[in-house]
């Protein structure tokens, strides 16, 4: 995201190229900067089939300089803070990424309870027993417009 | 807004989508988790809506549908972890969208199965048609048969298994994941890839741009050899590896310009 932050009287912006969890959440989760909150993560269970299925995919990345790993449903990066023991980056990463997603964090779930059209489960496949969303959605209404003659 | 279009007979929801005939089936059979239903006689729509009502409403983990009849768009955009399994062919476009589903097809498919899966896994029994896991993100897609052209067009992650053979320009534009197909490739394999892997068992007819054979490593071995076990289809073949050559496509060279006009 081209985000930009003022630095007082100076005009001068800092701007990332990355889109960034923290930044489209608004804050840091814990399990960022914590090991032990993701530890216990079950990657089979929380996948499809029997293997990790689409996790194959997700590996330890870098961003800004810092180990992360890529939330393809927000398209936005999730740093990872603690130290990742050696041999074990992409297992972390994927467990950092189940543990975002399951607890509804990413912000792509957030979009979903107030733009899909669609009834659909608001945490995808990740939890069983996931709220419905999506079945409240209304046309929107464009105040002092009417249709033209003929529609 | 119901009633809206009705001019042509047509009623349109709010959305603006055609609803042809959007009754709930009466035909749907539960017995605790489990769920079926013959598809003959139903639109795409009332399949679809009896399969979400199964699935999000009554708690059902395991679909039959019996007979579907080469309708298209079935089973689309199903976003939940459960198990559909069709007795019979469907038409263009089945699976698409999923994100958790294990399907299996107990028969053939036509175009575009299983595109943009972001996870879960299909198996197809029989043949499919062009465009097999075009824009597929994640999960597994095993056809035990042969299969049209371009296969896994701009593939974004997931594994494409296919027991026989494989049209042209499959995994054009590719740009992560794996494909395994066992037996020949037509002309122009992974024609302008960017990254990931494409394995043949067979002879290929021409490479495409940028396309070019790849090093084999102890994880390609190990990611072969499970996916075959756990699908269940015996030894793997001897198998050629192809990825990108980098000179067409390459990330390293562009982002950095790329970046120039961002940061200063």
């Amino acid at each position: 995201m081209a985000g930009s932050a003022s630095t007082g009287e100076s005009s001068r912006e800092t701007r990332t190229v990355a889109i960034d969890a923290e930044v489209l959440a608004g804050k840091r989760f814990p399990y960022q900067e914590d090991m032990s909150l993701v530890e216990d993560i079950d990657l089979l269970a929380a996948t499809p089939g029997q293997d990790i299925n689409w996790l194959e995919d997700i590996t330890l990345l870098e961003e800004d300089g810092v180990p992360a790993v890529f939330d393809r449903y927000s398209n936005s990066f999730l740093k990872i803070y603690f130290d990742i023991p050696e041999g074990r980056e992409d297992e972390i990463a994927r467990k950092v990424l189940i543990r975002h997603l399951t607890d509804g964090n990413s912000y792509g779930i957030t979009l979903k309870d107030i733009h899909c059209k669609f009834p659909q489960v608001e945490l995808g496949p990740w939890v069983e027993d996931s709220r419905i969303v999506g079945t409240e959605w209304k046309q929107p209404v464009l105040e002092g417009w009417t249709a033209p003659a003929g529609h | 807004m119901p009633g809206s279009g009705s001019r042509s007979g047509v009623s349109y929801d709010a959305r603006g989508l055609v609803e042809p005939h959007a009754e709930m089936p009466d035909n749907i059979e539960v017995d605790g988790h489990r769920g079926r239903f013959d598809a003959a006689d139903l639109t795409i729509r009332q399949i679809n809506m009896a399969l979400r009502k199964l699935i999000y409403n009554d708690g059902v983990t395991d679909v039959t549908v019996l007979n579907p009849s080469s309708k298209h768009s079935l089973a689309v955009g199903i976003l939940k972890r459960c198990r559909i399994h069709f007795e019979g062919s469907p038409g263009w476009f089945a699976c698409g969208l999923i994100d958790g589903p294990e399907v299996t097809i107990n028969g053939r498919v036509g175009w575009s199965v299983a595109e943009n899966m972001m996870s879960g896994v299909v198996t197809i029994e029989r043949s499919a048609g062009s465009l097999t896991g075009a824009a597929i993100r994640g999960g597994d897609l095993i056809v035990k048969g042969d299969v049209g052209a371009r296969t896994g067009i701009d593939q974004k992650g997931g594994t494409i298994i296919v027991t026989g053979d494989v049209g042209i320009n499959t995994g054009f534009m590719m740009q992560r994941g794996r494909q395994i197909i066992c037996g020949n490739a037509g002309m122009n394999l992974g024609d302008s890839m960017y990254d990931g892997a494409i394995y043949v068992g067979g002879k290929v007819r021409s490479l495409g741009v940028d396309c070019v054979p790849g090093e084999w490593t102890d994880a390609d071995t190990e990611l072969i050899e499970r996916k075959f076990r756990i699908h269940g289809l015996g030894d793997p073949p001897e198998l050629q590896k192809f990825v990108c050559g980098k000179q067409l496509h390459n990330y390293d060279a562009l982002e950095p310009s790329e970046r120039k006009l961002v940061i200063h």
